[in-house]
């Protein structure tokens, strides 16, 4: 499809259907009548916002604007192509499945940049390629749209980061989309740090072909009011994806995270761990769809959401959906929610830690569960940091 | 002066009276044992002495080298040189051995006016106080006890002692889950530990431990009370007789 007629259809959907509301099962816990209410703008400028690379090679969108000027991708591999998706128009943009969802749509018919990345059969590419998106324009709206492709048997790191200016009001509305052909290799990562009083939204998309390894980290501490939309299509056999996640929350902060993992096929396996920590009146929701479709014999899924409440005045909303169709599955799912262990508190005390360290000690030993699995040096080192950063 | 002067201790649990007015005098340099069948409130006092909270102090007076207790916080306790090494270590997933031990080390030293340590003299602290129980390296490497087998556990308490180098050693227990050839190597660590300064107040139900771990005087605990104190002969008796000449209205 032309992408004039992509964003006429996406338009239109988006018009009939506008923004969905807590009648919608999907959006029961997240209330964006706060994002449907707000009249955006549509001017631009440049951003004074600061930001350090986690990679060799990074994009920088200002604004929602790529400035190639801030970004580096000179050095690059034969075989490897990264630039604004305005100078890329793959064909097989806007073919995912949630394309009718009100966020999605209003991204198709209105993204105005985007990162393109796209890496050729075989290649290996070492260093991460690092997107980073600064935000500093109260009162804007930035809709970006990113594409990966990932060709057979290659191997590709890429972080996405949204930095926000602080006190700053925007709306964030990206949408990723992901193909990893057969034997590739993909890590992705998304670090949110946007401005605690603006709006996030983000769907991403993966789909796996045969014998890929798939991972997507999302690490969430931005944004008043968001939500991570995660959806993995396993269409291949032999594949692995993990969707991995930390949200830490506080203030009034409301984040929704939904996965939505879709075994088509037999013989692959889905891990989710999801963490998540809340304080003061702080608000998550997580809903992490499993459907094992009836053709996915052998599938092996597991999921977890674990969330410390560090207040009483906290809420959160976890709700696994398993649909199985097949009978020789293996799939597993737990959810917990529960507050600092006082007895290990206690114990560390008795070593002379006071309660003020030993809390934050043992808080970020929770979150650390799910930093153990980060791949990335750069990543784990970095969010490391910020989850240290956030404790105190 | 004492080291640890115990006043008509009384305290609660859960709102029931568990210690009945405990009497006990440690000075510089002893090791005290405490004999007592189970339930009788030993780890109770070891609790009440750490500053454990769920533990309620209703009467009495407990002065620590000098302090009053009471204005005491469990860990400003163990900074100026209280340790207790648990009847039941626990496990603390996701915190390493090693992070652990270093914020500990840092902790007490700072109470101490001594300069914090870096990552080189931690190691070499490491190394030096790995001898005394001769700890695996994979231990350190774990997450505070996590997973450790029963023994393992008892002994890494011993090396948080050794690494800590408090004033009074409270062992709860030390000796139960150690196998024969444990419980000689964490004792011979403990007596490489004694000084004349350091005490030890050792909680334990065998005589065995207390064949290696010679103390200065026993103390027979029934019931939340200390009713019957003597020299380390006491232990050998009560091996024989066990607790029945004091079988009280718990029936022990
Ligand atoms: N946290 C608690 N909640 C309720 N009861 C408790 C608690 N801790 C101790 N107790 C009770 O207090 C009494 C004394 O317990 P304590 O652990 O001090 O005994 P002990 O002498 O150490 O026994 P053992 O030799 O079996 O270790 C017991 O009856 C026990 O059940
Ligand atoms: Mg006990």
């Amino acid at each position: 499809m032309e992408l004039q007629q992509l964003r006429e259809t996406a338009a239109a959907h988006f018009k009939a259907d506008g923004f969905p509301t807590t009648k919608d099962e999907r959006w029961r816990f997240t209330d964006v009548s706060r994002v449907a209410n707000t009249e955006f703008s549509t001017e631009w400028k440049a951003s004074n916002l600061k930001f350090k690379p986690l990679g060799d090679y990074y994009l920088v969108f200002e604004n929602g604007k790529l400035s190639s000027e801030k970004s580096k991708i000179d050095g690059l591999p034969a075989g490897v192509k990264v630039g604004s998706i305005m100078d890329h128009l793959d064909p097989r943009l806007g073919q995912l499945s949630d394309s009718q969802s009100a966020f999605v749509a209003a991204n198709t018919a209105g993204f105005t940049d985007g990162a393109f990345i796209e890496i050729a059969d075989g290649v290996s590419l070492d260093s991460p390629i690092h997107l980073i998106y600064l935000a500093d324009l109260d009162g804007a709206a930035f809709h970006v749209r990113n594409f990966i492709s990932a060709g057979k048997a290659s191997h590709v790191t890429v972080i996405e980061e949204y930095i926000g200016q602080p006190n700053t009001s925007y709306w964030s509305n990206a949408v990723t989309e992901l193909f990893c052909a057969d034997h590739s290799n993909v890590d992705h990562y998304k670090i949110q740090l946007e401005s605690a009083t603006a709006f996030h939204f983000q769907t991403v998309e993966a789909q796996l072909g045969e014998n890929v390894l798939f991972s997507n980290h999302s690490f969430t501490l931005g944004a008043a009011l968001g939500r991570n939309d995660i959806r993995g299509k396993l269409l291949g056999e032999g594949s692995e994806a993990i969707c991995n996640g930390l949200y830490l929350l506080k203030d009034k902060q409301h984040f929704d995270t939904h996965l939505f993992m879709d075994h088509a096929v037999p013989r692959c396996n889905s891990h989710e761990l999801y963490k998540g920590i809340l304080d003061e009146k702080a608000r998550a929701v997580f809903c992490g769809r499993i459907l094992v479709q009836q053709d996915a014999q052998q599938t092996d899924a597991v999921q977890s959401n674990r969330n410390l409440l560090l207040s009483r005045g906290v809420k959160i909303h976890s709700l696994p959906q398993l649909e199985i169709y097949a009978d020789d599955v293996k799939c597993t799912h737990g959810a917990t929610v529960g507050e600092l262990d006082e007895e290990a508190l206690y114990y560390l005390q008795t070593r002379g830690i006071d309660p003020k360290q030993g809390h934050a000690m043992l808080t970020y030993a929770f979150a650390n569960e799910v930093l153990d699995e980060v791949k990335s040096s750069a990543v784990k080192e970095y969010v490391g940091r910020l989850v240290q950063d956030w404790l105190e | 002066m004492a080291l640890l002067d115990i006043k008509n201790l009384h305290a609660n649990v859960a709102g029931n009276k568990i210690l009945k007015g405990i009497n006990l005098t440690i000075n510089p340099g002893e090791v005290h044992a405490i004999m007592g069948p189970n339930g009788s409130g030993k780890s109770t006092l070891a609790n009440v002495l750490a500053g454990n909270e769920i533990y309620e102090k209703t009467q009495g007076k407990i002065q620590f080298d000098g302090a009053d207790l009471d204005d005491l916080a469990a860990h400003e306790r163990a900074r100026a040189g209280l340790f207790l090494a648990f009847q039941y270590p626990v496990e603390i997933a996701g915190i390493s051995n090693m992070y652990f031990l270093k914020a500990a080390v840092n902790a007490v030293r700072e109470h101490r006016g001594e300069e914090q340590l870096d990552a080189m003299d931690f190691l070499d602290l490491i190394e030096d106080k790995k001898q005394v129980v001769k700890i695996r390296d994979d231990l350190l490497g774990r997450a505070v006890n996590s997973g450790f087998s029963g023994g393992e556990k008892k002994r890494n308490e011993i090396f948080q002692m050794a690494m800590l180098e408090p004033k009074l050693g409270i062992l709860d227990e030390t000796d139960s889950g150690l196998d024969i050839d444990a419980l000689r190597i964490v004792s011979d660590g403990v007596n490489a530990l004694r000084t004349p300064d350091r005490s030890f107040l050792v909680i334990t139900h065998y005589q065995r431990l207390l064949d290696y771990i010679v103390p200065d005087f026993v103390h027979v605990m029934v019931s939340g009370e200390i009713v019957k104190s003597g020299g380390k002969e006491l232990a050998l008796e009560l091996e024989n007789d066990g607790y029945a000449s004091w079988a009280g209205e718990e029936g022990v």
